[in-house]
């Protein structure tokens, strides 16, 4: 914030001082000319008024850019008819729309739902599985699917072209950014696949956009624009963060660029509060209300295409699976015997049913592992056994029901061992005590013994006997007093990444992660029961599912005792130190090597340090009262300089302090705002420029990106036959584009 | 917040471009505008005298009791006992509180035979003169009592204002607990004061620059920062704290109207940077060569340095016992990590695995930490060039022959037991080897950081065991055993991540008489020195990496988000017999009230920031500075030593907060005393109105006033608490279970004997 800050200060002086000329032109401007692309131009674009350089708006050159990137975005795209690199999943996920199965993903589905929509307008009937290095069928038109998300990779080339002119970049300087775009080996390389890279570029790249243009109609505030472009900056976030939630910085910066903006106003004494109220209102209801709605939008088209049964229901509650077409949850009977073998869930937000298997606790009572698992298979089934004190249930006798209040034991039916607690610390919440599976039919104690605790049916009145899918209850431990609770903590590798079970020690009935049904029931001897018509509500299964995604997204952390060559480290980005092998290796294949062109990353990474110096520079001058910038020179440089810098930092530090696995695509979003910074810096040290100079020193640059792209366009074009023969694009020792290791 | 103050500055500046150019007062804040002192400076004396001696009688209160080893005087009296006899250890702080111990130790000649091993042990049977060695932390944690007072005092905030804070900290209930044992906190909390303390009267000076008293303050705030960090890495948050103070001075004095000129303003940036970077780093650096130069002796340390670090140490087992590995020798060969020596025995992998993978059903090689003649193996040479008695050198390819089975290890491309993705390792009769499988037997020597040619030594040789066919290296791990069928044994496999950390081996000892006999001959080994930086620098990269690796959960560990507000406590020591038990625990009043403050604060300052902006004037110009600059100051110093804390993936603990609780005293009193300002003023306002309001204000300001009444509450309800939660903060006397639960404000709080 303090250049936010520093620009406030100077305004002040500058208002009282020596700024007045600039100030009255800025005010005039209006009056003068009412057409608003010029007005924008005085407003923002004070620096290049002398240039002689053609018009920035005139829509001939971006035609042009954006028909150059149809070559860069398009050119052999079908060349590799194999399913490459992550085309894995998301294709997949597409796959799954088309078919209309319920799935899981840690990612919000705006992505995959057009992805989903590419298959769906190339007739694809979403048969194929999408399986790692396989060849795509015959019937599955994957070019037509791949040219869709390329598309989004083409419209950022004109968006980078209006979003430089819009914040006030010389033309050379728009042209330079829009090639640095255009030419960008890793955007196009990254763009030409089925992946959410390409969409998610694509909303960043509008979002700057519109927040660009809703900041060049800030002169005349409630005006139709200015309604038109604050939607669409709001629109643009809430589709940015239902692609990844990596759009959430996209969003931070908006979120500070609205706070500055209000605390100048706020600073304006001659507003009168009635409008002041308005600017807030306006940007509530647009910049967090909007793009809200948007979110969940998606997520409740996401509800509604997925109608069947898939395999990822087990991540969601059971009411909402038993609302799923071809579940087998609704042919379970309804009243739990002694004797039913059945599946239990957690009813917490991201719960998942009780499971065991054969591993055991590394540490504390190093017995057999209790977990929460996401996934059905049988080791999530557990028989509801009588307690030890009673007589051993026989499959002859009389059924009798489980109550409310009864203590039973719960037999893992994979293992025949019971589900047991005890005084031993839980193995991450060392604060509660472990919960683990223990001894057989014979062998235990009264340690193995849970009582049922009823707290709520939805559909029956009376809470006396346990049912399937309706009865909420807890399962109390009466030996430690303790409550079987889940609440979405990850166990470590040794246990999978699945979610830690504990005997907590609060007795708090509200605690949802304390509440457990029963999902599948199965006993013979009784009969199908009815359906549950009971509907599970939107919002409820919204939360639901961001939980669950923010769990397993907390659980893709790398796994020490792998290694993984496709990761690599935060600070390797900027660098361009590392690329990525986006399939296999063989000479057979079309191999593509995920690389940026490294004259933009050390260019817009050099850029950011010279930023640095540029802002360092001018503070200690203003500090010794050196009049060196104009009103609008501040201006530019707040708007044009620091915000781009700004939203650099948005989108790559918060990456040091996550713990997930990285990859270099991460570095993608950020890159662009790197690219602005390099425009900005760029463009404010040459205007000073004699022509000639100029002429030769953009002249130089554009050759310099053009020819590196073309330089190292194999990598992105796919290159094929021996990897050895393009061993000369390996500058860097590690950029492993051919070689064993 | 750092920046707003430029904001009244720049006020002051544009008044400059008119008028004629006046310097900055940068002391202003620090001055008192009200027109004559209230207290006498003899009052302020005597309110320190009794504070001080208050703060003396609570932390030596029975500080004999418990005579047992009481939590974390496990390490740091441990670490002591380990100075004293001067092996070295390895621990992630840096030397100088730890150093400290050892010397008081050493004065009182305790001889370090005791090492402190469990919560529990006797003081009194192992002869430990653990009292005076607990009196260094105590008189540490009392001073900081004095201390507190002065910040307050330096700054100029009233007598009362000062009494409040100091007794927050006098009266707290986990400072006390944590300074009477034999801890670091204690001089880390001192040493943090004492810097603020130094600072703030450094700033007190800045009128009359480069004069004797401003150089004293100057080095003595970097004395202080450098006892901070060469305490815990904390103290980097204090570090911080007074730079961003620094800075922001730098910058108004680079202000052109301040007056000074580059070349001043240079010599100004220089003292700074000479007092506050270069002698305290210095001074940090020093403390480390002590550090080695008292650790002489090999310890339990060993393990963590190099072989050339360990080699410094006399009786050292790298230099005492290594020697050269022929061919033709019999060894065993020890992982570093897990201590698992190399072992096969005549069992054979099992046909078919759990998971329904097929082994090659060879013999098993396995990992086994004890001794035993089954981790025998004669090692060959792997290519002609070298024969039996030739010494082995690095590079060189070998193959190693099971003595008791007569067969010969090599690795194949079979799946491990439990690694699919890892080669089996497993053996074959001398015939087969010879025969079709040579390639599979043959392992290239990679010695860690070797020169090529450099030859194998017992002990100090570390290295990778490559096989040459396939390019993985030998490897093992403790966290999953083999099954039954391998006696739960180590599994051995080859692991094709070559690089990684965990591949290390190293021959443990050549069997037989050639041992003894090699060491014999070998030329009489010089404890080798290191330069001093290269010593530090591995010490220093070792501690980064282990303090990171110090992720495992504890039972009394809490997030920092329940520090404030105390949700948690520590249980240091229980006794059952006597139901006595020590659990830290801040006084809970104390805290709350102290958090809220920052809240105040935080409204305080938002209003003021607020009407501001609107140009309106609520507050004088003084006031308004004393809020951002002086409250503002202390308000940085305890955000930078609680949030960073957020940001660490190590176990935390409530007394790492300790810290941020004395900053947030220091912002209660400045709050109270602005409270009741303002109180004060409103009051002369209204009442005073139709009369001379500035006369009554004057009479106001002799009596008693709102913030006499608002201190002398606080203080009664701060006291008591102290009182009724002394029993768990002493360790004595006993609680029954009703006295427990009447503790157990908050359900959260785990304390014992409450059933």
């Amino acid at each position: 914030m303090a250049n936010v800050e520093q620009h406030e200060l100077k305004k002040r002086k500058v208002g009282s001082g020596t700024g007045e000329a600039v100030v009255t032109k800025l005010d005039a401007a209006p009056a003068m000319d009412h057409d608003e692309k010029k007005y924008a131009k005085v407003a923002m674009n004070a620096i290049a008024q002398e240039s002689s350089l053609p018009d920035v708006y005139n829509p001939i050159l971006p035609l042009l850019f954006t028909a150059l990137a149809l070559f860069t975005r398009l050119y052999r795209i079908g060349r590799s008819n194999i399913v490459t690199w992550d085309e894995a999943h998301f294709g997949k996920f597409g796959s799954h729309y088309l078919k209309r199965e319920f799935y899981f993903d840690v990612h919000p589905p705006l992505g995959k739902m057009l992805v989903g929509l590419s298959g769906y307008l190339a007739n694809y009937n979403g048969s194929f599985e999408f399986k790692s290095g396989e060849k795509y069928p015959e019937e599955l038109d994957y070019v037509f699917m791949r040219v869709f998300n390329a598309m989004f990779g083409v419209l950022t080339v004109p968006l980078a072209y209006y979003t430089a002119a819009g914040l006030g970049f010389s033309p050379a300087a728009v042209w330079l950014v829009t090639l640095m775009v255009l030419c960008e080996n890793s955007y196009a390389t990254i763009s030409r696949f089925i992946l959410l890279d390409s969409m998610l570029l694509f909303f960043t790249f509008t979002t700057m956009f519109c927040l660009v243009q809703f900041h060049n109609q800030q002169p005349k505030p409630f005006g139709r624009k200015w309604w038109k472009w604050l939607i669409l900056t709001g629109t643009s976030i809430g589709c940015v963060c239902s692609v990844k939630w990596v759009g959430l910085f996209a969003t931070a910066l908006v979120g500070i660029y609205t706070i500055d903006d209000l605390w100048q106003k706020f600073g304006d004494l001659k507003m009168p509060k009635v409008a002041y109220a308005k600017h807030w209102a306006a940007r509530g209801a647009f910049l967090i209300v909007w793009p809200f709605l948007i979110y969940a939008l998606n997520f409740y088209l996401h509800f509604t295409i997925l109608e069947n049964s898939g395999p990822g229901d087990a991540q969601m509650s059971s009411l909402f699976q038993a609302n799923l077409k071809g579940t087998d949850l609704t042919s379970s009977p309804v009243e739990i015997m002694y004797g039913s073998r059945a599946t239990i869930k957690n009813m917490g937000y991201g719960g998942g049913l009780l499971h065991s298997h054969v591993q055991t606790y590394p540490e504390g009572s190093q017995q057999q592992q209790i977990t929460c698992y996401h996934h059905k298979d049988a080791n999530n089934e557990w028989f509801f056994y009588p307690n030890r004190y009673e007589p051993e249930f026989s499959s002859e006798g009389e059924l009798r029901n489980v109550r409310d209040g009864a203590t039973i034991r719960l037999i893992h039916a994979q293992t025949g061992r019971n589900l047991h607690s005890h005084q031993v610390a839980a193995p991450v919440t060392k604060s509660a005590w472990e919960v683990s599976c223990y001894g057989n039919l014979t062998i235990g104690d009264d340690k193995d013994h849970w009582q049922v605790e009823i707290i709520d049916d939805l559909k029956h009145r009376d809470h006396s006997k346990l049912r399937t899918l309706t009865s909420a209850f807890r399962l109390r431990h009466p030996t430690l007093g303790c409550y079987l609770r889940a609440a979405n903590v990850n166990l470590p590798q040794w246990g999978f990444k699945q979610v830690e079970v504990t005997c907590t020690k609060e007795n708090d009935p509200k605690d949802v992660h304390t509440h457990w049904n029963v999902e599948n029931h199965w006993n013979d001897k009784l009969p199908i029961g009815e359906a549950a018509d009971y509907k599970s509500p939107f919002w409820r299964d919204f939360v639901h599912l961001n939980v669950a995604m923010m769990t397993s997204n907390n659980a893709l952390v790398p796994d020490p005792d792998k290694q993984d060559d496709l990761a690599s480290q935060a600070w390797q980005w900027p660098l361009a130190h590392v690329g990525l092998r986006m399939c296999s290796w063989d000479k057979n294949v079309v191999k593509y090597f995920l690389l940026g062109n490294p004259i933009v990353y050390w260019g817009s990474t050099a850029s950011l340090g010279a930023f640095g110096l540029l802002v360092l520079w001018y503070l200690v001058r203003w500090q010794r009262s050196y009049q060196d910038l104009t009103r609008a020179d501040f201006d530019h440089f707040h708007y044009a300089g620091f915000y781009p810098v700004l939203g650099w930092a948005l989108h790559y530090i918060p990456f040091f302090i996550m713990g997930r696995v990285l990859y270099v695509h991460h570095y993608f979003p950020a890159l662009w705002f790197a690219i602005l910074t390099f425009g900005f810096v760029f463009d404010w040290l040459t205007r000073r420029l004699p022509g000639g100079a100029k002429v030769l020193v953009y002249g130089a640059a554009y050759v310099a990106v053009v020819g590196v792209f073309v330089y190292f366009s194999p990598v992105t074009f796919g290159m094929e036959g021996e990897a050895e023969k393009y061993k000369y694009l390996r500058w860097l020792r590690t950029w492993r584009i051919h070689g064993q290791e | 917040m750092a920046e707003s103050p430029a904001l009244r500055q720049r006020a002051g500046k544009k008044k400059a471009t008119i008028t004629t150019p006046e310097p900055e007062d940068l002391t202003a804040p620090y001055t008192k505008v009200t027109s004559g002192p209230k207290y006498s400076k003899k009052a302020y004396g005597i309110a320190v005298t009794v504070l001080t001696a208050l703060a003396f009688i609570t932390r030596f209160y029975r500080i004999s009791h418990p005579a047992e080893v009481v939590f974390d005087e496990v390490h740091f009296g441990k670490f002591a006992a380990y100075y004293i006899q001067r092996t070295y250890f390895f621990d992630v702080h840096p030397p100088f509180a730890k150093l400290l111990f050892g010397f008081v130790g050493w004065l009182i000649g305790f001889d370090g035979e005791f090492k402190f091993e469990n919560i529990g042990d006797d003081y009194v049977k192992n002869n430990v003169p653990y009292v005076l060695m607990r009196a260094l932390p105590a008189t540490l944690g009392a001073l900081t009592v004095p201390i507190v007072f002065g910040i307050m005092q330096e700054a100029n905030y009233g007598l009362p204002a000062c009494v409040l804070a100091a007794s927050w900290v006098l009266f707290d209930n986990a400072h006390i607990a944590e300074t009477r044992l034999i801890l670091l906190d204690a001089c880390l909390v001192f040493s943090m004061a004492f810097s603020i303390y130094a600072y703030v009267c450094f700033m007190r000076h800045s009128k009359t620059p480069f004069t004797r008293g401003w150089w004293m303050w100057l080095m003595l705030t970097g004395l202080g920062l450098s006892s901070v960090f060469s305490t815990k890495y904390v103290g980097l948050f204090t570090y911080f704290t007074i730079g961003v103070g620094v800075l922001f001075d730098l910058w108004r004095l680079l202000d052109v109207n301040h007056g000074l000129t580059l070349p001043q303003f240079g010599k100004h940036f220089a003292a700074r940077a000479w007092g506050l970077i270069i002698m305290p780093f210095c001074i940090y650096l020093f403390w480390f060569w002590v550090h080695f130069t008292v650790l002489s002796k090999s310890g339990p340390g060993d393990d963590f340095m190099s072989p050339e670090f360990q080699a410094t140490l006399s009786d050292n087992p790298l230099t005492a016992s290594s020697v050269p590995v022929y061919y033709g020798d019999v060894i065993t060969l020890q992982h570093k990590d897990t201590k698992a020596f190399l072992h096969s025995h005549p069992g054979r992998y099992p046909l078919r695995y759990e998971d329904g993978r097929v082994s090659s059903q060879g013999q098993q090689v396995t990992g086994y930490p004890f001794d035993d003649i089954n981790n025998h193996w004669r090692i060959h040479p792997g290519s002609p060039v070298r024969v039996a008695g030739d010494a082995i050198l690095n590079g060189d390819l070998f193959k190693l022959e099971h003595v008791q089975t007569n067969t010969i290890l090599l690795t194949h491309d079979v799946a491990s037991p439990n690694y699919p993705t890892n080669q089996e390792f497993t053996t074959v009769p001398i015939v087969d080897a010879n025969a079709g499988r040579f390639n599979d037997t043959v392992f290239e020597l990679r010695m860690e950081k070797g020169k090529p040619g450099q030859p194998w030594r017992t002990k100090a040789g570390l290295a990778r065991i490559v096989a040459k066919q396939y390019g993985v290296a030998m490897w093992t791990q403790n966290t999953k055993p083999l099954p039954d069928w391998g006696f739960k044994q180590q599994e051995i496999n080859g692991n094709k991540a070559i690089t990684q950390p965990s591949n290390i081996w190293y021959p443990a000892s050549v069997v037989g008489p050639a041992e003894a006999e090699r060491l014999a001959t070998e030329p009489k080994k010089e404890v080798k020195t290191v330069p001093f930086l290269k010593k530090w620098w591995e010490l220093q990269t070792a501690m980064i990496r282990h303090n990171n690796a110090l992720t495992s959960e504890h039972p009394y560990a809490s997030w920092p988000g329940s520090w404030p507000f105390l949700s948690r406590g520590v249980s240091f020591w229980t006794k059952d017999a006597t139901r006595e038990q020590i659990y830290l625990l801040g006084n809970p009043v104390g805290w709350i009230i102290a958090s809220s403050t920052l809240a105040v604060y935080a409204g305080i300052a938002l209003a003021q920031a607020l009407t501001e902006r609107r140009g309106v004037k609520v507050l004088s110009e003084r006031d308004g500075r004393r809020i951002w600059e002086v409250t503002g100051f202390f308000v940085l110093a305890w955000a930078a030593h609680w949030i960073p804390f957020w940001g660490m993936g190590r176990q935390l603990f409530l007394h790492h907060y300790l810290p941020g609780h004395l900053c947030s005293s220091l912002v209660l009193g400045a709050v109270v005393e602005f409270i009741g300002s303002r109180i004060h003023e409103k009051a002369a306002r209204i009442i005073g109105n139709g009369h001379d309001a500035r006369k009554f204000k004057e009479e106001m300001a002799r009596g008693v006033g709102m913030e006499e009444v608002m201190v002398t509450g606080l203080l009664g309800v701060l006291v008591w608490t102290f009182w009724w939660f002394a029993p768990v903060t002493y360790g004595t006397p006993g609680l029954d279970v009703e006295g427990v639960l009447g503790r157990k404000w908050m359900s959260t709080w785990d304390l014992h004997f409450a059933k």
